[in-house]
C-alpha cells in the first residue's frame, strides 16, 4: 500500500515537472506579443510629430462652408461661404492642437436602442492663422488654413 | 515771456502753435473698444457682430502691429470700418480668435455650433486726412 502511494505521489510530480516548461513556454510566448506589441506602439510615437526646442510644427487644414440659399448675389454668396470656412478651419485646427472633448449616451429600452447621441466640443485660442488657399465651387467654400506652432509658445 | 529784441507777440504766436499742434495730435488718436463675434451654424453663417465704441477712460498699453485703412476723409471709425470691412475682420483674425465648438449627433443627425470671438479689445486710431491707423493696444 505504501510503495503504491509512492509511486501515485513520484508520477503526480513528475507529471508536474513535465507541465512546467510548457508553462514557461507559454509565458515567454506572451511575453513576445507583448514585446512585438510595444515595438507597434514605439513605431506609432515615433510617426507622431512632437514637438522639440527650436522647432516648430506646422498644422494645415481645409476648412469647409456652404453659402446660405437666400443671397442676394454670387459675391454675397463667396463672402458668407468663406466665413463660415474660415469658422470650420479654425475649428480643425483647434481640434488639432487641444485635443476634443466627447461625451456619449445611448437610450435603450425594451432591448433596443431608442436614442444614441454624441457629443463633441473643442475650445481654443488660435493666433497668426494664415490663410493659404480659397476656392469657391458650387456653392461649397474651401479654406486651407496653416498655423506654425513652437515650442517657446508652451513654455511656461 | 519777453524775448530780448523785444517781440513779444512774435514768440507768443510761436508758443500757441507749438501748443495747438500739441493738442491737435493729442485729440486725433483715440482709444476705441472693439468687438467681435460671429457664429457658424451647420457650416452656414448664422449671425454676425462687430461692436465699436470709443473708450471713456484712456487704455494702458503699447500699441502694437498697426493697419492702415482709407479713411475718405473721415472722423467715423465705424464707417472707416464698414468700408474696410474685408481688410480690418483679416487683421482682426491676425490678432487671435476664440473658438468655441459644439456638435452632437443624435441617431445619424448631426448638428454644430462653431463661435469665434474676438473679446474686447482696445485700439488706438489716428485719424489723418486720407488714412487712419489702428493699433491695438497690448
Amino acid at each position: 500500500m505504501k510503495y503504491s502511494l509512492l509511486l501515485v505521489a513520484l508520477l503526480s510530480a513528475s507529471s508536474l515537472m513535465a507541465e512546467t516548461p510548457m508553462q514557461n513556454n507559454d509565458m515567454s510566448t506572451v511575453s513576445q506579443e507583448t514585446s512585438v506589441a510595444s515595438q507597434e506602439m514605439s513605431s506609432e510615437v515615433k510617426e507622431e510629430q512632437v514637438l522639440k526646442k527650436n522647432e516648430g510644427i506646422r498644422i494645415s487644414v481645409t476648412g469647409q462652408g456652404v453659402a446660405p440659399m437666400n443671397t442676394n448675389s454670387p459675391a454675397q454668396a463667396y463672402a458668407l461661404a468663406k466665413r463660415a470656412a474660415v469658422a470650420d478651419a479654425y475649428r480643425l485646427i483647434a481640434e488639432k492642437v487641444k485635443g476634443v472633448r466627447i461625451d456619449g449616451q445611448d437610450l435603450i429600452k425594451d432591448m433596443m436602442v431608442k436614442r444614441s447621441t454624441v457629443r463633441t466640443s473643442v475650445q481654443a485660442m488660435i493666433r497668426n492663422a494664415n490663410i493659404v488657399e480659397t476656392t469657391f465651387k458650387d456653392g461649397l467654400c474651401e479654406v486651407e488654413m496653416e498655423v506654425t506652432i513652437s515650442h517657446s509658445q508652451f513654455a511656461q | 515771456m519777453r524775448s530780448r529784441d523785444g517781440s513779444y507777440n512774435f514768440s507768443l504766436s510761436i508758443c500757441s502753435v507749438v501748443l495747438f499742434l500739441f493738442s491737435s495730435t493729442l485729440l486725433n488718436a483715440s482709444d476705441y473698444l472693439v468687438s467681435y463675434r460671429y457664429v457658424v451654424k451647420d457650416a452656414i453663417l448664422y449671425n454676425e457682430t462687430l461692436d465699436i465704441s470709443k473708450s471713456m477712460k484712456k487704455c494702458i498699453g503699447e500699441p502694437t502691429k498697426s493697419l492702415i485703412l482709407d479713411s475718405y476723409e473721415n472722423d467715423d471709425l465705424e464707417d472707416i470700418i464698414l468700408k474696410n470691412s474685408t481688410e480690418f475682420i483679416d487683421f482682426i483674425h491676425t490678432l487671435g480668435l476664440q473658438v468655441e465648438h459644439k456638435e452632437s449627433t443624435t441617431n445619424a443627425i448631426n448638428k454644430s455650433t462653431t463661435i469665434l470671438t474676438l473679446k474686447t479689445t482696445c485700439f488706438e486710431v489716428d485719424f489723418n486726412d486720407n488714412f487712419a491707423r489702428i493699433s491695438p493696444l497690448k
